[in-house]
């Protein structure tokens, strides 16, 4: 068995290290590329969204490689994620490919999830407590992981020698990539991590502090959301995202003792009354959060037909007008040119710059 | 007091309960008219432009009542049947309206659950506490209401006609002749006759989703599929129409489930937004009778 799992931002370095500890065989598809899109837009149906057919591809890809086992998580929320196993399936199925899912369903309580995961582990010699180890090793190594990405991309605004943040994020995921050993990926990481104190920075600058919120899939994955991040790093602006893998995993967790997310849900009170499902509350919280911290403006993405984020968008509008905070809208799918893209982000950082000099022309 | 009813989304559902519950607590209830040009306008206007065209319609209608009414209703309809969602856009309207549009009076933020008794009782205690201080005047509206709910059944199975299609979608679209530019009639025109997805019980739906591989935990998905499989395995359509409107998220799955499980049947897909034509609807029905008429007339042939 070979397994493969989709991309959601830095999940995949955690999910090596499981795989390689649990001494199972994996493939890692390529991150997320044009190709990718192209097969899953080939396959998909028109109105599904970006995530959908970005997963598709993976799949796709990770099959060419020499996989036969799927594993992905199907949620029961109002939102489409949890359809996605079942729908993929059907497709997969349809156009020739032949793979097995193993569906982690958290519909039918815990027992079915936990059955889903006996047959992961089943595939594995270890015993139970090196598997729990294993699992141990994948949490730390993507909490590590989201901690070095958003340590950087924080600093970046601060960095003496330009371009420094990005090499060694960069630097670091080529580095975690390589390695086929769970404690050596760890250890890699967390050099990483300790070498992030030696940056030299320069805190008398003021960058721009810039929240990039939305659709939790299309955010943490630099395709889907074109580089804005990296893009953003360039011109030296600080920015920061909270919803993250590990955030999410947390939220998981907490979420049926309701203690899930407590600072976002409470800022957003003051707009939204009723968890309504999706992440809605998550984007408003982290705005209103971003605007008492202080920050410059908001950068909401999603995918085209995201309804959670639509419900966003009227109420980020609101509170745009009403504490005179920008934020700016993109909306992404498989036909979103790069350099308007570039552009959009470029002018409104522009429009921030010379809001903060006070120079309105 | 004047209490504003909008006549958009699940009011086709729901209308007896809501209509009999404030008319009994003796507030003045006015609802907008019917959907046309200028209730779609307006709401296109106030309405975030990625929200699907329900959605917009509806915020034309609290457009249309906002300066009549002392209260709007806006219904957060959370759930209608146990353990399943119907759309996050409807769970989370109050916030929409509110946050897109200015000079609102009082809206109804409280969430209603068709499924319980006892949890939509809260939300007739909490709104009717507006209308009226009486606990028991609430308690003895809300039971008639619920009475009314229940004896009401609006669904459409017409046999008269020589063919039978199944029109699938959710209410707000079934029903709502403007939107869905008056379908019904214009089957019956062409001597279609139409049983619609929501006239089929729980219990058979229940039956005929088993094909699925997971349970799906929509509501409408539920109908949908149900509906169909079930008509089919017992002959009695000979089409399925599906109408949907652009960028709903549900009928995207929905659809592509319908479209490969069914696939035996011939299958109309009709997509509405608010630049939907006239003209180039009725071509599609013509040319989806006509097809019916020749696929029968071919299989008469072969009987022979």
């Amino acid at each position: 068995m070979t397994v493969t799992v989709p991309h959601y931002g830095n999940s995949f370095i955690g999910l090596k290290v499981l795989f390689d500890a649990l001494g199972i065989n994996y493939v890692i598809p390529p991150r997320s590329n044009q190709t990718a899109l192209d097969l899953g837009v080939l396959h998909s149906p028109e109105e599904i969204c970006n995530p959908f057919k970005l997963m598709l591809g993976n799949y796709i890809q990770s099959i060419e490689r020499g996989a036969d086992t799927i594993i992905i998580i199907a949620t029961n929320g109002p939102c489409r994620f949890g359809e996605y196993a079942s729908l993929q399936q059907r497709l997969l199925k349809k156009a020739g490919y032949s793979a097995q899912f193993i569906i982690l369903n958290t519909q039918s309580g815990k027992k079915a999830l936990f059955e889903g995961i006996k047959k992961i582990g089943s595939h594995s010699s270890c015993s139970t407590f090196q598997k729990m180890k294993a699992l141990l090793l994948a949490i730390t190594a993507i909490s590590l992981m989201d901690r070095i990405e958003i340590k950087l991309r924080y600093c970046s605004g601060y960095e003496k020698n330009k371009g420094e943040c990005k090499r060694l994020l960069q630097s670091c995921y080529e580095a975690v990539v390589q390695t086929n050993s769970a404690k050596d990926a760890v250890k890699i990481l967390k050099s990483f991590k300790h070498s992030i104190k030696s940056l030299p920075l320069d805190y008398n600058k003021k960058p721009l502090k810039i929240a990039i919120i939305g659709e939790i899939y299309t955010i943490s994955d630099p395709f889907s959301s074109n580089h804005i991040e990296d893009q953003l790093m360039d011109i030296g602006i600080s920015t920061t995202r909270s919803l993250t893998p590990t955030w999410w995993l947390k939220d998981s967790v907490l979420k049926p003792f309701k203690l899930n997310s407590l600072s976002m849900h409470r800022a957003a009170k003051e707009y939204i009354y009723t968890c309504a499902g999706g992440y809605t509350r998550e984007t408003v919280g982290k705005a209103l959060l971003a605007f008492k911290k202080g920050y410059d403006g908001a950068i909401q993405v999603f995918p085209v037909g995201c309804t959670p984020e639509v419900i966003a968008k009227p109420i980020l509008e609101k509170i745009s007008s009403d504490k005179s905070f920008p934020i700016l809208t993109l909306i992404v799918d498989e036909m979103t040119g790069e350099e308007g893209f570039i552009t959009r982000v470029e002018a409104f950082t522009d429009m921030l710059e010379r809001r903060r000099e006070k120079c309105i022309i | 007091m004047k209490v504003g009813l909008p006549k958009g989304l699940l009011y086709y559902r729901y209308h007896p309960f809501f209509k009999t519950f404030f008319e009994e607590l003796g507030a003045e209830l006015i609802t907008s008219e019917d959907t046309n040009k200028k209730v779609m306008d307006a709401g296109i206007r106030c309405c975030t432009s990625e929200a699907c065209l329900p959605i917009k319609i509806f915020h034309g209608h609290v457009d249309a009542l906002k300066n009549q009414c002392d209260l709007m209703v806006v219904p957060r309809i959370m759930k209608v049947s146990n353990n399943e969602y119907i759309c996050p856009h409807l769970c989370s309207l109050p916030e929409m309206v509110v946050h897109s549009m200015d000079h609102l009076p009082p809206v109804t933020y409280q969430s209603l659950y068709f499924n319980s008794q006892k949890q939509l009782f809260h939300w007739a205690k909490d709104v009717g506490k507006l209308i009226t201080p009486k606990r028991s005047a609430i308690e003895i509206a809300f039971n008639h209401a619920l009475d009314r709910q229940a004896n009401y059944k609006r669904t459409i199975d017409q046999s008269q006609y020589s063919y039978k299609i199944l029109l699938v979608g959710h209410d707000y679209n079934l029903y709502d002749k403007y939107v869905n530019m008056n379908i019904i009639r214009k089957l019956n025109d062409l001597n279609l006759g139409v049983i619609s997805s929501d006239s089929i019980g729980n219990g058979i739906l229940n039956k005929y989703i088993k094909k699925l591989p997971r349970k799906p935990f929509w509501y409408y998905y539920r109908q949908a599929y149900g509906s169909a499989a079930f008509l089919i395995e017992k002959g009695e359509i000979d089409g399925i129409i599906f109408i949907s409107c652009f960028s709903c998220g549900i009928d995207a799955v929905i659809t592509e489930a319908i479209k490969d499980d069914m696939s035996s049947l011939p299958l109309l897909l009709v997509k509405l937004d608010e630049h939907s034509g006239d003209a180039g609807l009725d071509t599609r029905l013509e040319a989806f009778s006509d097809m019916l008429a020749r696929s029968n007339t071919h299989h008469k042939k072969r009987r022979i």
